[in-house]
């Protein structure tokens, strides 16, 4: 152990430790230790009053050295002060009390916690000392070491007494002087600005919403509650602090009285209590949460300047400025303005001819005039789509486990146009909310419902559907009470909110909305899950439109009664007349009839390892071999060059290759035969595919024949494969036929020469010989001469038949699927039960299967001529169809459920622990959902948008102004509740959300508003003072600065390179990353979105917001630049300034690739000297010349770098040679290296990345 | 004989950093112009910018609450779920009841994965493999562990840890970040943001993946494991690519020398002061200083990787693979490394252990490239000295069943997933040596004794590095979150 027997040690470690201040920020979420301090609260909040007392401060008593150490005035104070709140008269935790001598020697539940004589061993020492866990006192700062110190040498003498009779216990005595009347000198506290915050953060958690952890049947979160008589006390008294309890319990010096009690970890400083203490003394006016009361107009502040303002934000601004003794800065120079607004409202930056336009229109109106300008590009939409982006957790996979591709981007592209051709905000709520659900929904209303379908979405092997559908749910109502409402509503889903009045029941009510959507809990596996949103082009249209109808004919010329009919006749007939296989010159014939015996008894085959099973096959019984296990055939199969032959078997392979046969000795240049499954291909989800493969050899590989297929065979699937060999020593005599069709080969070898026969014998598995088998063999059959095409069709397609009809005896079929119409998707597996297939389901699943198989052998075999066709053709048609559909884009959309789901209040948030039954509703502390409105999405969505919500227009005002100043008017802009911060402008907040409902939810006004007023237009220079006094800006005494969003770094190199290919929309790209990244965390092959190929060409310089978003493996550029990874919804962005940024932006091939372009751009069209090409790259990146001194800076790094390039073509070749683009031949290659690397220090200047 | 830790070293080292947080913290009172020099890989974000963080470390002042026996940890996440009952649980009895249906009084309706729900039988399979016993603690392990022997005295196995997920997925993330869904901090963004970094030239927090020696197929691992959620995202960590630049971007561009990369640093340091005189914003000041650590990066990195220098004793010791960039053998060598350097939190993540069939085949085969690494990383931190104050852990997400998932066949079988009780090893500082506890039941399905679980893992981790997991939270939607969301208890009866 550590510190046994070092407690001096330990001392003197703590002597440094009472230098701290702990921050007391620390929470108990829950737990038991939790619960059962809770008593504490009720007990101290509401006690009996006690008699007053003094002596409640401690640890200040001085120590006569050498004596000996009185408890009641020295242990008892420190006790009272620190150990009493948990372990005192009202409380006591573990059974501890400290309040008597005897209490204390008497010890806890847990046993004696002084041993006199031995502080060393007790364990009120060792706890105080934090020898043992948890240190005490409990969730507080430890005891000074001097006092811990008095402890121990109190017990090492002997831990004597006398003791007081009386316990020292608290007093709530006022400690303030009362005043009827607030001074004059005292500013009016504001319940909300000021009161509320600390009541929340620091009451609520036992004092407020959540009933279940409330103290004493007191809140302090309604005013009913806080101003009523508990127990006989007023909690506050308007005008009187004295006699208010709350007050006495926060200002009490005795902290076994005082509130918060100190195990909460929560502490109100003096300015608090104080602010308190003038609340009550002014009146106590109380106030509803500011957010959820209806935004007020307040007229247009009067300020003393009244040249400065240029719209009302300004007047708002300004007057708080005025209020705090400070002058709003300049105007920024137009350069720098327009710069800042371009990146602003279209993520570019200006280009230096528009901004010399700007700097020569000398009109009063010239900057409006650019942001009108701006406003109407295209790009603007873009940029106003990468923080909705973000809110509404786009991206192009699926996020859980797997995470393969999904496509959502017809969903972002039509927000791109919303913000272009600027809808009002209410519509572009309700459509992303409900657009299917508007009347005669159009395609992109539907589109737009995909808001909601952007949550993650899982397919792990074994996972529970209705867990993950719940996940999904409790996404959607979550992001959607973020977005629009600033709500933290996720928080009820386990219990009722700590903070704001949302009941748990109360959020499933809202989950209820979004609870009804016909989904899969787990779906994706190959793309988008449904409900999809087909989006075909007119002329894939059309093609849809044309198969269908030919099916769609196909069918009705096959009613399914009438071939039922005939096939049900048939049934009984055909066996009869059905021929058996060729028994000609059959040599060698494997049933696999529970054993591994020949038919004929020439070759019995024996097990050499591991075991093999019997199951099913197509074609009577099949060997499972389980990859170790290894059958030895003899001399089965024991042919040579000239001898014709023919193997027959129906394989089924399990793993990505396997040796089916082989018959091939153990020598280097092996000599015999083999036939094997190999070179596997991925189709969609888990389908494997592989060629057949046939060798002959007779010496590997310079005396060998390999031959293999075209086409691929499915993989956990069962084939016919049969190689026919007509002895001629020639490729053009072997023939592979699967599935008793011949397939096309292609040759690898044909270079036999000599005889390949050999006395090793012919075997199924030998992973030493050849190779392991993993899978199932059925009827095997070795031919001593070729088969023709009927005689193999007989075993691949007939023998089955042959092999149903037996099994099947008279039994009819009740249907026939293949041609029954295609079925709707199911709507949901969720809710059912995992339950095991019963022994009768299992055996009428596989009857039905059987019957299919025969069903469709005889449509393709033995049904008259014309439903023949008419099979054949609806197969083709189908392939077709299925080709067809797989080529449409598609995006998830919502839909409702024919028959609604139910929604229940899910006890402790889990998805199997379903409680009362619940309809749609909204919270009941906003307003209500008008009557006429419907009980679903699109209700609540009118409801959303509806004026009289509180919290909408203005969480949606705040997301702009963050977007423009960096920082919203509330920063915490994904929660408006009373955990959230207060905004920095009550008023202009409540003044622009009334402006946005008043003109119409008109987003661009709203952003023409913003980035026109004098507030905005500020230069963003600072002094230290003022960075000092307001280092967040949150006063706006300065413009906005700050780095560039990660897109946005992005695209401002290209554009300023001149490389930005500015297509708006569709499939997202694949611009350069490093090699591995997604592959080395990926699951395999089988699944889309597991390797990364970089695009090429124009691809590579389209925006930031196109490249594609891998959840599990997001853009790595992007995400250093703190790009959220799209899990969760995001309301705001960090701004973080690492090395790893230095490093991407230094060496990405994007940004070097960028620096070579900005360089020939410079050397082209930047004039003819390097001060004039200076001037022009660095005018690109920053809107400005350079001044002279920083100009002689990049001349004197030019010189330099143009010495090393001239001297090293190497290195100039490899510079130039990163990227896809090509440089350009006009140019000296050593001019272009040397401007490359200069051009690459500016775009690494701060100012470059920065909007200032 | 183990060294025993100094305590008075570490209690003075203890002092030292306290007194200097304090010191920084008082000098950075108010704005901290002038500190961004100082600051480290951590940055400075202004988002999270919390008044009480250090600005030396990155960490929060007031941290740790308590004299660390750890200062650093290793993680060796064994991804996928290694089957409890072929490693570290013994069952020899269950040989007995080889096919055996596994009793309902054993599963108790306990839920189980869609791979397996739908079997009509769940027949027993005793692990085919043989165990001795070794050290003196004559602990039981696995043939397929010989190398384990080697530091089961250094070492506390714990049979009895469980979890609530019993999926990947939901099962990685629980251990990793404390919660199943996604969107909370990674354990080691928690402790950087709690402790900051203990170097100016790596990151703290570092990341590295190596692949499968099973056949089966992996796995997949998602970036959230290692990221900081709603904490700023300076604290998530920086995984290390296997192949080409370790770091991402680390290497200079092709036909950039580095007298021209140093020249154009200066020129962009120049630049970007002017700059800073204009503006006055301290951003700049700290982007400075970011761009001379990532020079420095360029150097520190490749020296880390740079293997040549260590002797051929080393490569003995972690076995052949830790020649192979990218194996989990050379990573468990570059752990040590980066222990060294004074990287505070390293993960390791090893593919392949999820094996749902021919599980007697893929075992033996992972525990091949898995079992020397592990057991060298150890040997090799005590004989620097270092297994003191470095804390070694080494857990998969899961258990496994002791029902055969698909065919048992006397020499095959698979298990499915089980989250009921699964086996893990943690060594080094703050924790015993030679320590077996947990015991399960007599098919390795229900903890009997010192169930330990995920948040309890959690607890302790932290606690071995000075944090009280109660009080390590962060504020984000108006909730105090932590690790251990709500719950959690440090397991003392492992406690050195």
């Amino acid at each position: 152990m550590l510190f046994d027997g070092t407690i001096g040690r330990a001392h003197k470690q703590l002597s440094s430790l009472r230098l701290l201040r702990y921050p007391l920020s620390l929470i108990f979420a829950g737990g038991s230790l939790v619960l059962s301090f809770l008593l504490l609260i009720a007990g101290a909040l509401l006690a009996r009053p006690q008699a007053a007392s003094q002596g409640g401060a401690a640890g200040a008593r001085q120590v006569t050295p050498g004596g000996s150490v009185v408890f009641a005035t020295q242990i008892r104070p420190i006790l009272a002060a620190r150990c009493y709140p948990c372990h005192g008269p009202d409380v006591q935790q573990h059974g501890l009390r400290l309040d008597s001598l005897q209490a204390i020697l008497s010890g806890s539940a847990n046993g004696k916690v002084v041993i006199p004589g031995d502080s060393q061993n007790s364990h009120i020492v060792r706890r105080l000392l934090g020898l043992e866990q948890p240190q005490m006192p409990y969730g507080g700062p430890p005891l000074p070491a001097e006092q811990i110190d008095l402890v121990r040498k109190w017990i090492d003498e002997g831990a004597l007494g006398p003791d007081s009779s009386e316990p020292v216990v608290a007093a709530a005595a006022p400690i303030n002087d009362v005043k009827a009347a607030h001074s004059a000198s005292e500013k009016p506290v504001d319940f909300n600005r000021d009161i509320r915050p600390i009541l929340s953060d620091a009451c609520f958690t036992c004092h407020g919403p959540e009933e279940k952890s409330r103290q004493g049947n007191l809140r302090l979160d309604i005013r009913e509650s806080a101003f009523a008589e508990h127990n006989g006390y007023r909690i506050i008294v308007p005008g009187s602090s004295a006699t208010s309890r709350l007050y006495q319990k926060i200002s009490s010096k005795d902290i076994a009285f005082r509130m918060p009690p100190a195990w909460s970890g929560r502490s109100l400083t003096p300015k608090q209590i104080e602010l308190f203490r003038q609340w009550i003394d002014q009146g106590a006016k109380w106030q509803s949460h500011w957010a959820f009361d209806p935004p007020k107009r307040s007229a247009i502040p009067e300020v003393k300047d009244k040249t400065w303002p240029k719209n009302p934000i300004d007047n708002f601004t300004l007057a708080r400025l005025e209020g705090e003794g400070l002058k709003p800065s300049a105007e920024a120079d137009k350069a720098t303005l327009l710069r800042r607004v371009s990146l602003d409202l279209t993520g570019l930056p200006a280009s230096p001819a528009e901004v010399d336009s700007l700097v020569a229109d000398k009109s009063p109106d010239a900057y409006e005039k650019r942001v009108d300008h701006l406003l109407e590009s295209p790009h603007y939409g873009e940029r106003m789509a990468m923080p909705w982006l973000d809110l509404a957790r786009y991206s192009d996979t699926h996020g859980y486990h797997i995470d393969s591709l999904r496509e959502m981007w017809p969903w972002r592209d039509w927000v791109i146009a919303a913000f272009n051709r600027n809808m009002p905000f209410d519509e572009f709520a309700i459509e992303q909310l409900a657009g299917d659900l508007l009347p005669n929904a159009t395609l992109e209303q539907k589109i737009a419902s995909g808001f909601n379908r952007n949550n993650m979405i899982n397919f792990e092997g074994g996972a529970i559907p209705e867990e993950y559908h719940v996940e999904y749910v409790v996404d959607r109502a979550s992001t959607t009470a973020t977005t629009w409402l600033g709500l933290t509503m996720g928080c009820a889903r386990c219990h009722d909110h700590k903070y704001d009045p949302i009941k748990q029941k109360e959020f499933y009510r809202f989950f209820a909305f979004f609870n009804t959507v016909p989904e899969r809990g787990l779906d994706g596996f190959e793309g988008n899950a449904a409900p999809v949103l087909s989006l075909p082009t007119p002329e894939q249209q059309q093609q849809m439109d044309d198969l269908k109808r030919k099916i769609a004919a196909a069918l009705t010329a096959m009613p399914e009664n009438d071939v039922l009919a005939l096939r049900n006749e048939w049934q009984k007939t055909r066996l009869a007349t059905l021929a058996e296989p060729t028994r000609d010159a059959l040599a060698m014939h494997y049933p696999f009839n529970d054993d591994l015996s020949d038919a004929f008894s020439r070759h019995d085959g024996k097990l050499v390892r591991g075991e093999i099973t019997y199951e099913d096959g197509p074609a009577g019984k099949a060997a499972e071999f389980r990859g170790e296990s290894e059958a030895n055939l003899g001399q089965a199969g024991d042919f040579d060059l000239h001898q014709p032959f023919a193997i027959a078997a129906w394989v089924n392979l399990y793993e990505e290759k396997g040796k089916v046969l082989q018959k091939r000795d153990a020598s280097e240049h092996w000599t015999g035969y083999e036939l094997g499954l190999e070179d596997v291909a991925f189709t969609r989800r888990q389908e494997r595919n592989l060629r057949v493969v046939v060798r002959l050899a007779a010496a590997w590989p310079a005396s060998a024949i390999e031959v293999r297929t075209k086409n691929r065979v499915r993989m956990d699937s069962d084939h016919h494969l049969l190689v026919n060999y007509d002895g001629s020593g020639k490729v053009a005599g072997l023939k592979i036929f699967v599935d008793g069709t011949p397939w096309e080969t292609e040759t690898t070898k044909d270079d036999l020469r000599g005889s390949f026969r050999t006395s090793a014998p012919l075997e199924i598995g030998n992973k030493n010989i050849g190779g392991a088998f993993k899978g199932r063999l059925g009827d095997l059959r070795i031919y001593t001469r070729t088969l023709s095409d009927t005689e193999v069709e007989d075993l691949a397609v007939h023998l089955p038949a042959r092999v149903l009809l037996t099994k099947l005896g008279g039994t009819p079929a009740s249907e026939i699927a293949a041609l029954q119409p295609e079925k709707p998707p199911d709507e949901a597996d969720i809710g059912e039960l995992e339950k095991a297939e019963g022994k009768e389901q299992k055996q009428a699943r596989l009857e039905k299967q059987d019957q299919a198989r025969l069903s469709e052998y005889f449509l393709k075999h033995d049904a008259p001529e014309k439903y023949r066709q008419s099979y054949s053709q609806l197969v083709e048609l189908r392939k077709e169809k299925d080709k067809l559909e797989k080529s449409i884009t598609t995006t998830m959309v919502m839909a409702e459920m024919s028959k609604p789901r139910d929604t229940f209040v899910l006890g402790r948030g889990q998805y199997d622990n379903k409680g009362e039954k619940v309809t749609p509703g909204v919270p009941a502390f906003l307003p209500p959902m008008p009557e006429d409105l419907p009980r679903n999405r699109l209700g609540l969505a009118k409801w959303i948008v509806d004026p009289s919500n509180p919290l909408t227009a203005r969480v949606v005002v705040n997301q702009y102004w963050q977007q423009h100043f960096g920082t919203g008017i509330v920063k915490t802009a994904e929660d408006f509740g009373s955990q959230g911060e207060q905004p920095s402008h009550p008023q202009l907040l409540d003044w622009l959300a009334t402006e946005f409902v008043r003109t119409g939810w008109d987003i661009k006004t709203m952003q023409r508003l913003i980035v026109t007023s004098a507030t905005y237009r500020q230069s963003s220079r600072a002094s230290h003072e003022l960075i000092e006094r307001d280092p967040e800006n949150r006063l706006l005494a300065r413009g906005p600065r700050f780095r560039l969003a990660a897109e946005i770094v992005r695209d401002n190199a290209l554009a300023i390179s001149g490389l930005l290919n500015d297509k708006i929309g569709g499939p997202s790209v694949y611009p350069y990353q490093p090699a591995g990244l997604w592959e080395e965390m990926a699951f395999g092959q089988g699944f889309s979105g597991q390797t990364y190929t970089p695009s090429s060409g124009p691809d590579l310089y389209r925006r930031g917001l196109y490249t594609v978003w891998k959840r599990t493996v997001p853009p790595a550029s992007l995400t250093i630049f703190d790009a959220p990874d799209r899990e969760k919804c995001t309301a705001r962005r960090g701004v973080t300034n690492t090395p790893l940024q230095v490093l991407t932006l230094l060496n990405d091939p994007t940004y070097v690739e960028a620096a070579r372009a900005l360089a020939q751009r410079a050397l082209r069209m930047g004039g003819r000297s390097d001060r004039e090409r200076i001037d022009f790259a660095f005018k690109l990146a920053t809107a400005r010349t350079p001044d002279p001194q920083e100009r002689d800076v990049l001349l004197g790094s030019l010189s330099q770098f143009r010495s090393t390039y001239r001297r090293d073509q190497a290195q100039v070749t490899k510079l130039l040679s990163v990227g896809e683009s090509k440089p350009d031949s006009t140019l000296d290659p050593r001019e272009v290296a040397a401007w490359t690397t200069l051009a690459s220090m500016i775009l690494n200047l701060d100012e470059t990345i920065t909007a200032e | 004989m183990h060294s025993m830790p100094d305590s008075d070293s570490l209690t003075a080292q203890f002092s030292a950093a306290m007194t200097r947080r304090q010191f920084f913290r008082r000098s950075s009172a108010g704005i901290a112009i002038g500190i961004p020099a100082l600051a480290t890989l951590l940055g400075d974000d202004g988002f999270a910018a919390d008044s009480a963080t250090d600005p030396k470390s990155g960490g929060l002042a007031g941290l740790p609450h308590f004299p660390p026996k750890a200062k650093r940890v290793i993680f060796l996440h064994q991804s996928g779920a290694p089957s409890q009952m072929e490693l570290f649980d013994y069952k020899p009895n269950l040989v007995k009841s080889q096919g055996v249906e596994l009793p309902d009084s054993v599963r108790m309706g306990q839920r189980i994965t869609g791979m397996t729900s739908g079997q009509s039988s769940f027949p027993v399979a005793p692990s085919i493999f043989k165990f001795n016993r070794y050290g003196r603690s004559g602990t039981w392990i696995s043939e397929l562990l010989s190398h384990h022997g080697k530091i089961v005295d250094d070492i506390t196995i714990i049979k009895s840890t469980y979890t609530e997920a019993i999926n990947h997925d939901p099962a990685i993330t629980f251990v990793q970040t404390g919660f199943q869904q996604p969107g909370r901090p990674s354990m080691g963004a928690w402790v950087t943001y709690g402790l900051g970094s203990e170097n100016q030239n790596l990151p703290a927090f570092v990341v590295m993946v190596s692949q499968a020696n099973a056949l089966n197929p992996d796995q997949p691992l998602f970036s959230r494991l290692w990221g900081s959620g709603f904490l700023s995202s300076r604290y998530q960590g920086v995984k290390f690519a296997a192949s080409g630049d370790p770091v991402l971007y680390l290497s200079n561009p092709p036909g950039v020398p580095s007298p021209t990369r140093r020249r154009m640093l200066d020129g962009i340091a120049k630049l970007n002061r002017l700059l800073a005189e204009k503006y006055g914003d301290p951003e700049i000041d700290t982007r400075v200083a970011q761009y001379e650590m990532a020079y420095r990066m360029q150097t520190s990195v490749p020296d880390l990787m740079d293997l040549s220098k260590e002797p051929e004793s080393t490569f003995e010791l972690y076995g052949p693979d830790s020649r192979k960039p990218g194996t989990y053998g050379a990573n468990c060598l570059l752990a040590r490394r980066l222990a060294e350097r004074g990287v505070r939190f390293i993960q390791l993540y090893h593919r392949g252990w999820d094996q749902h069939n021919d599980l007697p085949r893929d075992i033996a085969l992972q525990c091949r490239g898995v079992d020397q690494p592990s057991a060298a990383l150890v040997l090799d931190l005590k004989q620097r000295g270092m297994l003191d104050d470095t804390l070694v852990v080494w857990a998969g997400e899961f258990g496994r069943t002791v029902y055969c998932q698909g065919k048992l066949t006397a020499t095959n079988y698979g298990r499915d997933h089980h989250p009921r009780c699964f086996a893990i090893w943690m060594a080094g500082g703050g924790i015993q040596r030679g320590l077996s506890i947990g015991k399960t039941d007599d098919y390795s399905y229900n903890v009997l004794e010192d169930p330990v679980h995920v948040h309890d893992l959690q607890a302790t981790i932290l606690h071995c590095l000075g944090i009280d997991h109660l009080r390590l939270t962060y504020k984000f939607q108006g909730r105090y979150f932590r690790l251990t969301d709500v719950a959690g208890n440090v397991v003392k009866k492992i406690l050195a």
